[in-house]
């Protein structure tokens, strides 16, 4: 009787299956397909078009190799700069905000309220801090005021020498906030016998942080590696906010892209697409083989188990 | 006093223990370390202290106090209250058409922007994320597969095709633009996945033996079990959605949010324009997110160190 019922069912419920699957998914797919697959096989098509005959070409590759080859180039410009943001966030954010994350883990005092504030530039609009931060660093501002710094008339995002750098601090500044919190709930997951062991054997904080804590979050370390250099030629600042021009040498690859895009015919971007493209191709075909790279060498490393 | 209750307090306070018991040299360290954390802490109020200060300035004392009276952080003589009614009447832009565009109406794109950017996000995070820890069908690995690739392959330079297709379908500059939200995956549906992949399929059979459908599973069962981590997810979506002024500068240039409508209002400010009201139109854009950050920050800080969300 009970096999006669589960015969009966299992057509209705295999369609149901289907039928549920199809009403969950066909949104997504037609999302990615339209807005990832199309954007990105037209993206490679209009790489490969000129812009003014609409025929096939290769003409917007040799524009970018000039650009990127010659002295006064924009884009070698960015490439620069947006490469001091990649390695800023790799090399300083990231295991700063891994060591921040091992002091609240520890529970240091007051860390409820620390972990709150760390969060605050995430809450805040980066338009309310940028306005601030450009303010306090500014010749008589706040810090001017308080600590006598001789900043110059034009402050320091008015000069050539320091806007990139005061950028960077001001992406420092900001850039634990999130980070801080995955490597807490990573650390909070390590099973506190672990520790005890540790203590036991008279490890110091040093030792624990090197031996035990960072083998035992790898896996949140590795992906937050992975996902930085998936940001490789798109690392940058909010330089729209500080220098809406990418004045003073403060251009990087994705605000110049945003430039070329952002209010088309209206406010001011170019709009040559087809260069965009191009540079967008080249950077990409340059960048897979970095993050395969990337994700294999992290691969080698034996996940820790607990 | 049940037993697991006495072993899950004699848990906590062991852990509190061996996190909190330190010797001499680490006390030192903690103690340094605690002074740069302050130093740093303060920095991040600061601004904060300053801007809701200056906001209530009268506009030359304000500008005197950057310049000859060298005291920027002074309390205002007359605390003007009148700087936020500037704020919410005066401060404007113009879109395309000409049309005026106050703070109330940018207050108001910012609400519904928020709202259907992240319903939408994380619904369809929640559909590809069950759908793919759930259930087998043919295609389910390629579909993983995309999804991690889409997520860690830089692709670059892809923003000004995006640009006219949005164009070519009639969106840009739209309310519809918002579909683009509906995608599924990313950091979202990684979160949600693992999440779905947890829970006990159990549940689901007794759904079936009762005489429910896959429906009735995922909506009445699944989803409510899975409310942690969407309200924690969607909070976090909501904040970053509303000081996102990128998305609407770019897409939706007439719709200006508080984020984009701010920035446009900054870029046409002459030099000794009225700082303060701007700093009180500022002011007024982050209360709605620090109110919802006060209130969720709980959830949040728990989700995240409790082990509920898996980075």
């Amino acid at each position: 009787m009970v096999q006669l019922n589960v015969k009966k069912r299992n057509p209705r419920s295999t369609f149901s299956k289907y039928f549920f699957l199809f009403v969950l998914l066909i949104g997504p797919i037609i999302n990615w397909a339209l807005f990832w697959l199309v954007a990105n096989l037209s993206s490679i098509g209009l790489a490969f078009t000129d812009a003014r005959t609409e025929e096939l070409t290769i003409v917007n590759f040799k524009d970018v190799w000039q650009n990127f080859t010659s002295r006064d180039g924009t884009l070698l410009l960015a490439l620069i700069n947006t490469a001091k943001y990649f390695f800023t966030n790799l090399l300083f954010v990231i295991p700063m905000s891994m060591i921040i994350g091992f002091f609240i883990y520890k529970k240091i005092f007051l860390y409820r309220v620390f972990n709150v504030i760390f969060y605050l530039p995430c809450v805040i609009s980066a338009v309310a801090l940028t306005r601030v931060y450009t303010e306090f660093l500014a010749s008589n501002g706040p810090l001017d005021q308080l600590f006598n710094l001789h900043i110059p008339p034009e402050g320091l995002l008015g000069r050539s020498k320091t806007a990139t750098s005061t950028i960077l601090l001001y992406t420092v500044w900001t850039g634990f906030s999130s980070n801080i919190l995955l490597f807490v709930g990573a650390m909070t997951r390590i099973p506190i016998e672990i520790l005890e062991s540790a203590k036991l054997e008279g490890c110091g904080p040093a030792r624990e942080i090197v031996s035990i804590i960072l083998p035992l979050i790898f896996p949140t370390l590795s992906s937050m590696m992975i996902l930085a250099f998936t940001g490789l030629f798109t690392a940058s600042g909010p330089i729209l906010l500080f220098c809406p021009n990418g004045e003073n040498n403060t251009m990087t690859l994705s605000f110049w892209i945003f430039k070329q895009v952002y209010g088309s015919g209206e406010v001011g971007g170019t709009g040559s697409y087809n260069l965009v493209s191009a540079t967008g191709l080249c950077l990409t075909v340059i960048g897979v083989p970095i993050i395969l790279f990337v994700r294999w060498l992290v691969e080698k490393f034996p996940e820790t188990e607990y | 006093m049940d037993k697991s209750s006495v072993l899950i307090k004699g848990r906590r306070i062991k852990e509190k223990n061996i996190l909190t018991k330190r010797g001499k040299t680490e006390k030192a360290i903690f103690a340094f370390v605690f002074v740069l954390f302050f130093i740093y802490a303060a920095s991040l109020l600061l601004p904060l202290v300053y801007l809701f200060i200056n906001s209530f300035q009268p506009k030359l004392d304000y500008y005197n106090n950057l310049g000859e009276y060298g005291n920027a952080f002074a309390l205002p003589r007359t605390w003007m209250w009148q700087n936020y009614v500037t704020a919410f009447e005066n401060m404007d832009m113009y879109d395309s058409y000409g049309n005026r565009i106050g703070l109330p109406i940018m207050f108001f794109n910012s609400f519904w922007y928020v709202i259907a950017s992240v319903f939408l996000n994380i619904a369809g995070c929640c559909f590809t994320g069950y759908a793919l820890s759930k259930y087998s069908f043919v295609g389910k690995r390629a579909m993983y597969a995309v999804i991690i690739f889409t997520m860690t392959i830089p692709i670059v330079g892809s923003t000004g095709a995006s640009f006219k297709l949005m164009t070519d379908l009639g969106i840009y500059n739209t309310p519809f633009f918002l579909v683009t939200a509906f995608g599924g995956f990313g950091f979202n549906f990684l979160i949600l996945y693992g999440f779905f992949k947890n829970l006990s399929w159990n549940y689901a059979e007794a759904v079936f033996i009762d005489g429910g459908g896959h429906f009735t599973v995922f909506f009445k069962v699944m989803l409510p079990m899975t409310r942690a981590p969407i309200i924690t997810l969607a909070v976090m979506a909501a904040i970053s959605s509303w000081n996102d002024y990128n998305t609407p500068l770019l897409y939706m240039p007439d719709y200006p949010t508080v984020a984009s409508g701010l920035y446009k209002i900054k870029v046409s400010f002459s030099r000794f324009g009225d700082t303060p009201a701007y700093f009180a139109g500022l002011l007024l854009s982050i209360i709605p997110v620090l109110v919802l950050f006060s209130c969720c920050s709980g959830i949040i800080m728990k989700n995240f160190t409790m082990g509920g969300l898996k980075g």
